[in-house]
């Protein structure tokens, strides 16, 4: 089927089987190889990217039901440069597998402002999973990248 | 200085944006997907395997099997205890065991071409337990019995240290299987080069030169025939640090396809069949004297090796050199059986060996000290090893400064102040590790190359023949390398893996990443170094002592250079080049006698818990985490700290949660969303103190970090919880049913009644369970799932987006058809074969079913249609119903999934979803594998038929308490069901077909009672494992006018408690009154042998909701 999709603001026009996941859109048919897949279910955060500004993971997401603008890692690259310079101050990465899931998520909260409470960010946090980090740096880059400072 | 600098991370633009390439996104043309065929049963003979229908498929260009690889046998550990072939060869030994692989031009190809794949196997009686593999007459995995291996070792003079013991305590410690879960799954492209006669391999490892070694093995080529190629790497933990039994496979199809073949294991795979943390099951002894001096420790280990050997020989050879090295002491008896059962294999899992030896010595260490009437961190002191100690296991201690953690760990937590809650539900625990810096487990791992190449542009590279698995290993190389040339480590590029430039290192294992590595890279980089300040020294006319390198020039007296142009003068062809080596001084371990100093230096930890456990529940919060770590010199601060905060967070994991779980020889959890492994929200702050000092001999003084972090981690969380309570648990994880469990030991309660004989309608269903352990559940699991009822995978073939509601409903009068909402359980479901919809009709096109409205009566009408996400921002929705759905799943799901799909979403029975052929999969002739299996936590404990299943959703439970309606659509019909009666089973919903939820009503008058809602879950995000929903219509003098309690995943369908409402009603919500109601409903209960525990929590949950409820009352 024919579907239109905006990606990264730019407008695609794309023949899809009707099971196509966005994330294999995303990755095989665009190349954008930022958006990783760590379960398919849905169930880890790695995958996730915006849809119409919202947090959605692309490995549930069916692409010919896609409505809205998507945002994927790379397209959120340039504004979230604060928090990726942040990232890698605070060592909220190791490997690097899910942090592209993270910083897509965390762009989605930076833009709604985070809560003040750490309880509640770390909450807002927990659809990525990490391995290798335990989140601390994770949670003091969101800090970071609010505040500005370093 | 380079060293000891905060410094970013040399890949982090790539990193931070995913766009360094990981296994799965190397691209190269033609590349084919592989699939592999598993064994369907944990323990069988290959009768016949036929893949003629599958070679000749569309789309496939390969498919191998055993007779691809002969007699060949992976290397592993090398000798007699090589044990594994490629693939199954005549016997299969665990459930998910590899026997063919297909290499095809798409993935539906090659599932497809599996499933054509004629496999005949004759099922053998199958050990999945270490208990059932060392019974008399057990079925034996391999000739020669169930014990791979037997180790004896006797360290010191333990009769000796028995005389003069004044006490001792004995105890059972067991650790469970833990699992990696690196977030990458076991990923390789393989591309054969039949020109060339060269394999090249990209793929998932911490060490290249095992998996080429392996490969080339495997495959019969030259070491030098296998050439690995440089990726990002997501994760290892030890799980790639040797082969991962894809790599081979995946190799050995690209070289019979002639054509790049890519082999990604799903998570699935990634959790069923790669290796896992060996369980230990010890008994161990310590004995004291009067001062509380160790005096000798006797140890009886069963490790449950899984099916083949691996690295549990060696795994189980390290832990025991722990047993031997830990704490001063007069003797160590140690005797260790390495025990085959039929599951996957154990493997090298961070620690070694040493996590599962350390929970108990540790816990034991707490037990003893409660003996002795010592404070458990001065018991540690007395005893802690020093520097210069050598241990029984020969270890030699060139730096130790133990005692410096404990007390920098009991000042971090505040440990004097709060020792003394201790018993009042809050507590502190410590608990302390030894490691090796680097280990001498493998031919080869005293050594370590590097090549170092300065550049005409005074840019320098490294090259480096390990791996960076996450470890920042590419980035404290390049520290090292600017340090010795005096240039800025943002100014080295580092370069790993590829065969062809970089010389030999083993790779990341063993914590030896910085010491080995850093050593040969420190060792290249100061040779070239010399080599340019002897440039500078003729150029400048000076001996070349007093040339320093600096800001990337030499400088000697007045005189300087840059870099660059040095080269030019140091070289010929515009770059230095210059390699080297490091031998380290560690020893194998002499086999007769287990001693040897394994390890050229030791690391060592302390870490301090604090803990509340609720005691309603049983559920353990961490409160705080203090790490103290011995790691000498610190390199890199932001990787140092992050590497301990990693490996704590793992190691609370295993402490809380953590295990993989069986039935049947088939794991029952192979998801993250049945793995309760730590997200963001489930974790306290960790605090890291690294207390400093050099090393004599690692680099810059620099020993060990990697693995330490999680070792002691298990065993402080055990001591925190029994400070806290007064219950030792010493089987992990410490989950909330042990806990309650120990509560109600503990305080000798007695046993609840449930008066079967009363209840008829239990009677069936109480024969049932009686009969399953009797030969029904063997009868129903051998001959009734023969007869399961399969769903085969279609795709979908169209998705329609009707406007009305009518048309909607009519499209869903085809059998074929199926609703979609949010998708997020329809589309993981299918995954699971538990849905395959040929047609998808999209709900959420339908107008009027997303929004929601207050009528003029003050009604709430939620469209189904509405977010979950979307409800929570609606100011009008109820607060209980905010409350709620703040605790169900991720954020993401809840911006995705709907109010009518989380209503109406299947069963979360982790049997259900997981490729079990049960009851409700397959069909009345299958078993309900709940009844024996692991019931723990999402089965029901009342109420159950023959499907033990509970319904999962959390707004289930809470709608019902609000009296709510749905409003059900088919064509222009409405009719309208309250909740109560919308759900008729598990997950199961009174919908017929082509009939839809459109619309769920609060009536006004629920929403003027007061609500609360309470969940247990294991983690955050997780279905609940108790739920419950109070509303309450509270008179101004604070009785209960009106009550609705309603219970979620205790019962098939949100279970309403009318015996506790009826408590309620007329009476003021005091302590008496709320905890005589609480239990009202308990007499009703039918539990399962393993969660009448659930009973006790969700009285808690009652507890703590009226409780709530009540609170406002008296301050209002």
């Amino acid at each position: 089927m024919r579907a239109r999709i905006e990606v990264n603001g730019e407008v695609r026009d794309l023949e899809l089987a009707p099971s196509e996941r966005l994330l294999d859109v995303l990755r095989d048919r665009l190349g954008l190889l930022g958006s990783k897949e760590g379960c398919g279910r849905g169930e880890c955060g790695a995958c996730t990217v915006l849809i119409d500004g919202r947090p959605v993971l692309s490995c549930i997401t069916l692409a010919a039901r896609v409505r809205g603008p998507v945002e994927t890692v790379e397209g959120v690259a340039d504004e979230a440069v604060p928090l990726r310079e942040a990232f890698a101050d605070h060592g909220a990465f190791q490997c690097g597998f899910c942090t592209p899931g993270q910083i897509v998520r965390g762009v989605s909260l930076l833009r709604g402002g985070l809560p003040a409470e750490e309880g509640s960010l770390r909450q807002l946090m927990s659809g990525n999973v990490c391995r290798c980090t335990g989140y601390a740096g994770i949670v003091r880059a969101l800090r970071q990248a609010e505040s500005g400072s370093r | 200085m380079q060293v000891g600098r905060r410094i970013r991370n040399v890949d982090w633009p790539e990193r931070t944006v995913g766009s360094v390439p990981f296994t799965a996104d190397v691209r190269l043309p033609g590349t084919l997907v592989a699939r592999v065929l598993r064994s369907p049963l944990p323990h069988a003979r290959i009768v016949s395997l036929d893949v003629t229908a599958a070679e000749a498929a569309p789309g496939v260009h390969a498919v191998i099997t055993s007779e691809d690889f002969g007699e060949v046998k992976y290397v592993h550990h090398g000798g007699p205890l090589a044990d594994r072939h490629p693939l199954a060869r005549r016997v299969v030994r665990f459930l998910g065991e590899e026997i063919a692989a297909v290499a095809a031009e798409s993935p539906a190809q090659a599932e497809a071409a599996v499933a054509l794949i004629g496999l005949e196997l004759r099922p053998l009686p199958a050990v999945t337990t270490i208990e059932e593999a060392l019974e008399r007459g057990a079925p034996e995995i391999h000739s020669g019995g169930n014990v791979s291996l037997h180790t004896e070792r006797r360290y010191g003079d333990v009769a000796a240290g028995r005389r003069r013991a004044t006490k001792s305590v004995q105890g059972r410690y067991r650790f469970g299987r833990q699992t990696h879960v690196c977030m990458e799954t076991n990923s390789t492209l393989a591309s054969w080069d039949e020109e060339e006669g060269v394999l090249h391999l990209w793929t998932s490892t911490q060490a290249p030169y095992f998996i080429r070694k392996e490969v080339a093995h495997a495959l019969g080529l030259e070491l030098d025939c296998v050439k690995a190629h440089e990726v990002a790497v997501g994760g290892g933990f030890g799980s790639k640090s040797k082969i991962s039994d894809h790599e081979v496979l995946c190799a050995a199809l690209s070289k019979k396809a002639g054509r790049p073949v890519r082999l990604v294991l799903d998570r699935a795979e990634d959790f069923a069949t790669t290796k896992c943390r060996h369980d230990w099951d010890v008994r161990l002894e310590t004995g004291a004297d009067e001062e509380g001096r160790l005096t000798h420790r006797t140890a009886r280990i069963l490790v449950d090796n899984g099916a083949y050997n691996h690295s549990g020989p060696s795994v189980m050879g390290y832990g025991s050199l722990v047993m031997g090295s830990f704490y001063r002491t007069d003797g160590v008896d140690i005797d260790a059986d390495l025990v085959y059962t039929n599951k996957h294999p154990g493997g090298q899992f961070r620690g070694y060996g040493g996590p599962q030896a350390t929970f108990a010595i540790e816990s034991q260490m707490d037990e003893l000290a409660d003996a002795l009437g010592m404070d458990p961190i001065d018991l540690r002191i007395l005893n802690a090893n020093r520097a210069g100690d050598v241990t029984h296991a020969g270890w030699k201690l060139r730096s130790a400064r133990l005692v410096e953690c404990l007390e920098a760990a009991r000042e971090a937590i505040g440990w004097d102040e709060k020792r003394r809650l201790g018993g009042s539900g809050r507590g502190v625990g410590i608990a302390a590790a030894i490691h090796v810096t680097g280990a001498h487990v493998y031919e080869g791992a005293e050594e370590s190359h590097a090549g170092v190449d300065v550049r005409a542009d005074g840019t320098v590279r490294v090259r480096f023949g390990g791996a960076d698995a996450g470890t920042w290993q590419k980035t404290i190389l390049a520290q090292i390398a600017a340090e010795e040339l005096g240039i800025e480590a943002e100014d080295v590029d580092v370069l790993t893996t590829e065969t062809d430039e970089t010389p030999l290192d083993l790779g990341a294992w063993s914590s030896r990443g910085t010491f080995m590595g850093g050593h040969a890279v420190r060792a290249a980089a100061a040779s070239a170094a010399g080599r340019l300040r002897e440039a500078a020294a003729k150029k400048f006319g000076v001996d070349p002592s007093d040339v320093t390198l600096t800001g990337g020039q030499a400088r000697g007296g007045a005189d300087r250079l840059d870099l660059g142009d040095l080269v030019r003068l140091a070289s010929e062809n515009g770059e230095l080049s210059v390699e080297e080596s490091f031998t380290a001084d560690m020893e194998p371990v002499n086999p007769a006698t287990g001693v040897a100093n394994l390890s050229p230096t030791y690391s060592f930890c302390a870490q301090a818990v604090e803990v509340e456990v609720d005691r309603d529940t049983g559920q353990v919060k961490l409160l705080d985490v203090a790490a103290a770590h011995d790691s000498g010199t610190i390199i890199n601060p932001i990787a140092a700290e992050s590497q301990v905060i990693g490996g704590v967070a793992m190691g609370l994991g295993a402490a809380l949660g953590e295990e993989l779980i069986y039935e049947e020889g088939r794991l029952v959890n192979p998801a993250y969303i049945n793995y309760p492994l730590p997200r963001a929200a489930d974790l306290p702050p960790i605090r890291v103190v690294f207390v400093e000092g050099k090393d004599p001999v690692g680099p810059y003084g620099a020993k060990s970090l990697g693995e330490i972090g999680l070792v002691p981690t298990q065993a402080a969380v055990a001591n925190a919880v029994a400070h806290a309570v007064g219950v030792r648990v010493r089987k992990l994880p410490i989950t909330p049913d042990k806990v309650l469990g120990g509560l109600r030991e503990r305080d000798a309660r007695p046993r609840r009644r449930y008066h079967l004989w009363r209840r008829p309608n239990r009677w069936e269903i109480a024969l049932i369970r009686w009969l399953y352990p009797r030969g029904l559940h063997r009868l129903l699991h051998r001959w009734g799932t023969r007869f399961a009822r399969k769903q085969e995978p279609r795709a979908i073939e169209e998705i329609r987006a009707p406007e009305e509601i009518e048309e909607a409903t009519r499209l869903l009068e085809d059998g074929e058809a199926v609703p979609i909402a949010g998708g997020t359980d329809l589309l993981p479901a299918r995954r699971q074969g538990l849905a395959n919809p040929v047609t998808l009709v999209d709900l959420t096109t339908v107008k009027g079913m997303r929004s929601i409205l207050e009528t003029e009566y003050g009604d709430l009408r939620i469209g189904a249609g509405v977010t979950l996400a979307d409800a929570a921002r609606t100011p009008a929705l109820d607060e209980v119903l905010r409350e709620t759905i703040g605790r169900i799943a991720s954020p993401q799901i809840r911006e995705m999934a709907t109010v009518g799909g989380n209503l109406c979403q299947q069963k979360r029975c982790w049997f259900y979803r997981n490729g079990f052929e049960c009851y409700k999969r397959g069909g009345v002739t299958c078993p309900c594998y709940a009844v024996l299996g692991d019931h723990r936590f999402y089965h029901a404990v009342t109420k159950a038929h023959r499907c033990q299943a509970v319904t999962p959703s959390d707004l289930a439970t809470t709608l019902t308490a609000l009296d709510a309606e749905a409003v059900l659509a088919r064509g222009g019909e409405r009719r309208t069901l309250p909740m109560e009666r919308f759900f008729t089973g598990p997950g199961e919903t009174a919908l017929r077909r082509g009939e839809v939820l459109v619309e769920v009503g609060v009536p006004a008058a629920a929403r003027g009672r007061k609500g609360a809602f309470e969940k247990l879950r294991l983690w955050e995000g997780d279905f609940a494992v108790a739920s419950v929903a109070a509303s309450l219509d509270l008179g101004s003098g604070g009785e209960v006018r009106d009550a609705r309690i309603v219970l979620g995943a205790v019962a098939p369908t949100p279970y309403r408690a009318r015996e506790v409402e009826q408590g309620l009603v007329g009476r003021r919500l005091h302590a008496p009154t709320i905890a005589e109601a609480a239990e009202a409903w308990t007499g009703g209960a039918h539990p399962l042998p393993g969660n009448e525990w659930k009973v006790d929590a969700t009285v808690g949950l009652i507890r703590r909701c009226l409780s709530r409820l009540g609170e406002g009352e008296s301050t209002g």
